[in-house]
Order: structure tokens, then C-alpha cells, then sequence
């Protein structure tokens, strides 16, 4: 299957650290709090569709604050606030760490091009000074977007459009409030071809 | 972490291989001391099982034993009474499994375990031996509690809780009915496979009658005086389907004792009822295999150490899935997956020497009411004081009141899920 990233040496330390702890007060490992994610998101997070996201090899530090806002309800979920309830702040920190190490597997539908050549244009005007590279960049606060199942950015960009100046982060909220249907749907595909 | 921590262990173990032939251990001793692990069960624990030990150790050596070549998913298979799927979009072969993390799939039938020789014996007196075994047999059903149902009325009044020629033959008889017809499904007494299943169903044949056969009835005869995610059932079955499902309790007379499949009538403690098409889903139990392997306790299940599945009767057998008793977890698809793992984790970790990790589990189950109506049912469980419990103020049902988007977004995730756990067990 896919190969896994080089581990970096401070991640191996703390890893052992954790283990060693698991073994001594009960504490649970990251590999065996986040496998249990893979039900619903595939296995290392490299998810086979349509609807379920792509958490693999995200950012750290995005994957963190979503599970943490799902927790404390600021992020609408229909089932995510209910499961990441059931964890604590380190444990949540664990799974996010886990999974950020998983290589990023894009989806492999192929984009619609009149709907992603349409999708380009609004980037390029609205998204691009905070998605860069095409939405390949991410950040802490970025997640990626290129390659990621369309369902779930459409169900996200719909989500954030019902928001309006509500969304976080507000300027996006703005931008996404001024989209049509036909032009959300251009954007998840955009961002699709750009795996 | 298991995973890289287990990389490492393989440096060290290869670093090891290297002194060690220097120091004069033959390639021949290293050989046979590879660990063997045998699966019986390729379902939604034994899949799971299987690829994850390999995914955290790969010198281990990973047999896949099953009876049938390919496995057909009962989670989904009510979408196929109801018209809205195919079974071959449920069925999944091992190639990939093989392929991808080195699991061997063997196609037999287990007869007999040997906890004493470590062996398990297929047909043409195959034996195959282990380190550790792990059982997932799924379930069986206990003909002994109504007179008159046994495996020649299964024909007859299907049960259609294994998928496959059973769901099939179900949905045959459902497309024969006429309009006007009643059709009953007599659900279960506690504990059995798929707690929200039975109203699930009857929410997919209304679909599908309501569309064709608008004129008939689907009435559930229950051994049980409340069911799983009953009021959203309840409320989303009057919303679809009007008056079309009708529950009849336990407590108001839906106990069945006897089933007479000549005449299609099933006997109550009160009443008699007549179908036109009866799917009777009997009391259940722990798959064959672990009753013949000695596996089970009085009540039919069987115990295990919370923490790592191993059996509490034979020791290095791990017992998976619907077979085991498992605390809170209910029976379920997502409930064998996450049992799946932990065991997996304490498999390699017993055949490291190394004691077992703290375990966590989750189950979600989804319910499609119609093809824009989902509902689900989420936890996250612990290990407390070694019996597996959820984690208070976590998980939960879908709220009431959710709106249409999040009712139709429910439908989307149920499957979502079905593609990644499907993908998780076979690729």
C-alpha cells in the first residue's frame, strides 16, 4: 500500500514517551485512538468517499482545532461533536498528530473541466491569498483542499454559505455568501483537479 | 505510534538477525521463529483483524480462514429488500487484502479448534497451526426457542440476517406479494446482531411498498418491550410512511412461541397471525465455530478479557465481533471493527513480549428511514474496571428535531461509511 512518511526523530521520542506512559497509568497510544477513525474516514485517513473528508496527512494543528471546535459545538457537525466528545484535549492532540503523519491521498474522481475551469476563475479572484498553490499549501488555520472529495467541500462551502459573515473566518464567510449554487459546485471541483 | 514503534522493533530484531548469524544462528532458527496468527472469520472483525496485525508487524505470518470466498455485508443488505441496491454492490472478495498487506486467505471450513495442539482443522483434514488465534464467527441462530421454526422454514419465512441467498429469497417474496398484502417481521429478544436492524427493514420495504404496493401493511411482532433509536424510528416511519408500520410490543402480545410455515401463521401468547410474507429473525447466539470450539459460556456468548479478546475459557484464542460479550458495545459492524483493532494491538504486543496497550473503541451505526431521511447512533467507549463502558457525556443519538439538510446529510454519511469501512476491511 502507501508508504508511510519519515517519521521525524522528536516525534519518535515523544511517541516512546506516550507509549511508555499507555503501558504504565492506562493512557491510550495515538495509533490506537486514531484507528478508530477509520470506519467512517478509511484507513490512515485516506478515505474512499464521497461525503467523508480526507483527514490524512493534514495539518496538525487544522486537525486539532476541528476536533476541538466539534467538541465544544462552535463547529456544526451531524455526528463529529458527538464522538469527539468522548476524548480529551490530549487525547484529541493525539489523534491529530497521528493522522497529520499519514501521507495525503487524493480522491481519485476526475474533475468535471468546465466546472473547474469555472472554479479556477473564482480562486483566483476570491480564495488564493489564503489558499495557496492551487489549495495544495496548508497551514495551521489552511486546511488543504486540492484533491479532496467534492461532496465534502461543496457540503463545507454550502455550510459556511447558510453562515454567512458568521463563518469562520469571516472574510471567507463574505466571499462564500456571494456564490451560487452552479459556482460552489465549481469550486469543490477546482479544488479537486488540483491533486 | 504502534505502527512506527513497531518499525523500530524490526531495526532492532534485523540488527539483532545480523549479530545473531555472526554469532552463529542459522537463517534456518529465524525461520521457523516467525509468528504465526490464524483468523477464522473474514467479516467485519476477522478482516479487520487480520490487515491491522499486519499493518503493525509484518514478520508475522497472517492466515484469513473462511468458508465462503467472498463475503456479502449484511450492514446495507435492508437497501436491498427495499429495491434501492444490488448484493453485488455488497460483496467484497480478499485479493486486495492479499495484495496489499500480505494477509493469506485461505477458502475452507474450520471444524474443529485444538487449544491444546494450537491447531484449528479444515475440511480434507487440514490443519493449521498458531501462536494466537483469532475467531470472529459472527452468529448463530437458536432454533430451540419457537416450535416449528428450524433451518427446512428458513425457506420459507426467511430470516435474511445473514446477506446473501437469505436476502435474496426475501426480497423475492416481497416483490411477489400482492397490494394489500401484510408482511410481519418478528424481531428479536436482546442480545442479537444489528440492535436498530428489524426497524430499519421495515422502514426499507415501506419505501419500497409505499412506491409499489401502497395498499399493504408491514407489521413488527417484538419480543421486546422497546428497541434502538426508537423514537426517531417511530417519528420517521409515521412522517414517510403514514400508518403503513405497526409495532406491536412484547408487553401487547408480540412474543411468538410457535411459527406453523405451511400455513404462514405465527402463533403469539395472545393471537395467531397471518402473512402473506413472514420474515422471522429467531433468537441468536455466538457463531457455530465458537460453540464447537468450547468458546462459550451459559448464555451462548462468549467471554473474554475486555482489554485484549482473548477468551476466558482457552488461552491465545481471541474471540471478535457479534460472538463476543463486550460489554456495552451492541453488535455491530462498526462495534467489530474497533474490536477488530484493540485486538490486533494485543495480539502484536503479546507476540512482542510486551504486555497489552490500553485500549479504545468506538461504534457508530447509521439507519436509512428513506433515500433523504437518516438517523444514526454514535459512542466512544473506555476500559473500566476491565469491563468496556461508554464515555459519559459522549455519543448519542441524531437530535429530534434535526433539520431536512442534516436528515438528508445523514443518508450521505451512512454511505460514506459503508465505502471507508468496506474499504478499511478489504483494500
Amino acid at each position: 500500500m502507501k508508504k508511510r512518511k519519515t517519521v521525524f526523530p522528536a516525534a519518535v521520542i515523544a511517541g516512546i514517551m506516550l507509549t511508555g506512559l499507555a503501558q504504565a497509568g492506562g493512557v491510550r497510544s495515538p495509533s490506537m485512538l486514531a484507528n478508530t477513525c477509520a470506519g467512517c474516514h478509511g484507513t490512515n485517513g485516506a478515505s474512499a468517499g464521497d461525503y467523508m473528508p480526507i483527514i490524512g496527512g493534514m495539518e496538525k494543528e487544522y486537525l486539532y482545532t476541528s476536533l476541538s471546535e466539534y467538541k465544544s459545538g462552535e463547529r456544526d457537525s451531524t455526528i463529529m461533536g458527538r464522538i469527539a466528545k468522548g476524548y480529551s484535549d490530549q487525547e484529541l492532540k493525539a489523534i491529530a498528530s497521528y493522522i497529520a503523519r499519514q501521507p495525503w491521498v487524493s480522491s481519485p474522481l476526475q474533475a468535471d473541466s468546465k466546472l473547474a475551469a469555472m472554479g479556477k476563475a473564482i480562486h483566483e479572484e476570491k480564495c488564493k491569498t489564503c489558499h495557496e498553490e492551487g489549495g495544495r499549501l496548508q497551514e495551521d488555520e489552511t486546511p488543504r483542499l486540492a484533491g479532496q472529495w467534492p461532496d465534502y467541500t461543496l457540503v463545507f462551502l454550502e455550510d459556511c454559505r447558510a453562515k454567512g459573515e458568521r463563518c469562520e473566518p469571516r472574510k471567507m464567510g463574505k466571499r462564500v455568501m456571494e456564490l451560487s449554487d452552479e459556482e460552489l459546485k465549481a469550486m469543490a471541483h477546482y479544488y479537486l483537479s488540483e491533486k | 505510534m504502534a505502527a512506527m514503534k513497531r518499525r523500530d522493533f524490526v531495526k532492532a530484531a534485523g540488527a539483532a538477525a545480523v549479530l545473531g548469524s555472526l554469532g552463529g544462528v542459522s537463517s534456518l532458527t529465524l525461520a521457523q521463529s516467525k509468528k504465526r496468527v490464524v483468523v477464522v472469520g473474514g467479516g467485519y472483525g476477522g478482516a479487520i483483524a487480520a490487515k491491522y496485525i499486519r499493518m503493525a508487524d509484518p514478520t508475522i505470518d497472517v492466515r484469513l480462514i473462511d468458508q465462503n470466498s467472498r463475503f456479502v455485508s449484511c450492514p446495507l443488505s435492508n437497501e436491498v429488500l427495499g429495491g434501492e441496491r444490488d448484493i453485488a454492490s455488497l460483496t467484497f472478495g480478499y485479493s486486495d487484502l492479499s495484495a496489499n498487506h500480505g494477509v493469506r486467505f485461505v477458502n475452507n471450513e474450520i471444524l474443529e479448534i485444538n487449544p491444546e495442539k494450537n491447531y484449528v482443522l479444515g475440511n480434507g483434514n487440514l490443519k493449521y497451526f498458531y501462536d494466537k488465534l483469532v475467531v470472529s464467527p459472527g452468529i448463530s441462530f437458536d432454533f430451540d426457542q419457537v416450535t416449528g421454526y428450524d433451518e427446512a422454514a428458513t425457506k420459507v419465512m426467511p430470516h435474511a440476517w445473514k446477506a446473501g441467498p437469505q436476502t435474496l429469497l426475501l426480497r423475492k417474496q416481497l416483490e411477489a406479494m400482492p397490494d394489500g398484502g401484510v408482511f410481519y417481521i418478528v424481531a428479536p429478544p436482546n442480545p442479537f446482531r444489528c440492535p436498530p436492524g428489524p426497524y430499519e427493514r421495515a422502514a426499507q420495504v415501506a419505501h419500497y411498498f409505499k412506491n409499489h404496493k401502497p395498499k399493504s401493511k408491514i407489521i413488527i411482532l417484538d419480543a421486546k418491550d422497546k428497541f434502538s433509536k426508537q423514537g426517531l424510528f417511530t417519528q420517521g416511519w409515521k412522517m414517510h410512511y403514514g400508518d403503513m408500520i405497526q409495532w406491536v410490543s412484547g408487553a401487547e402480545g408480540g412474543i411468538i412461541d410457535e411459527v406453523d410455515p405451511a400455513s404462514m401463521t405465527l402463533i403469539g401468547q395472545v393471537d395467531e397471525f397471518k402473512g402473506d410474507v413472514v420474515n422471522f429473525i429467531p433468537a441468536q447466539k455466538a457463531g457455530k465455530l465458537a460453540h464447537v470450539g468450547g468458546l462459550t459460556d451459559e448464555s451462548g456468548w462468549c467471554p473474554v478479557d475486555q482489554k485484549t479478546f482473548e477468551s476466558s475459557i482457552h488461552k491465545d484464542i481471541h474471540v471478535i465481533g457479534d460472538a463476543s460479550i463486550a460489554g456495552k458495545m451492541p453488535k455491530s459492524g462498526y462495534a467489530a471493527n474497533s474490536q477488530g483493532k484493540v485486538c490486533a494491538a494485543a495480539v502484536v504486543a503479546a507476540l512482542n513480549g510486551k504486555p497489552a496497550p490500553e485500549p479504545s473503541y468506538v461504534n457508530t451505526c447509521y439507519s436509512i428511514i428513506a433515500p433523504d431521511h437518516g438517523i444514526s447512533v454514535a459512542a466512544v467507549y473506555q476500559l473500566k474496571d476491565g469491563t468496556i463502558q461508554g464515555v459519559e457525556g459522549a455519543g448519542g443519538l441524531s437530535p429530534m428535531d434535526a433539520s431536512e439538510r442534516t436528515r438528508a446529510l445523514e443518508v450521505e454519511y451512512a454511505l460514506g461509511w459503508f465505502k471507508n469501512i468496506a474499504a478499511d476491511m478489504f483494500t
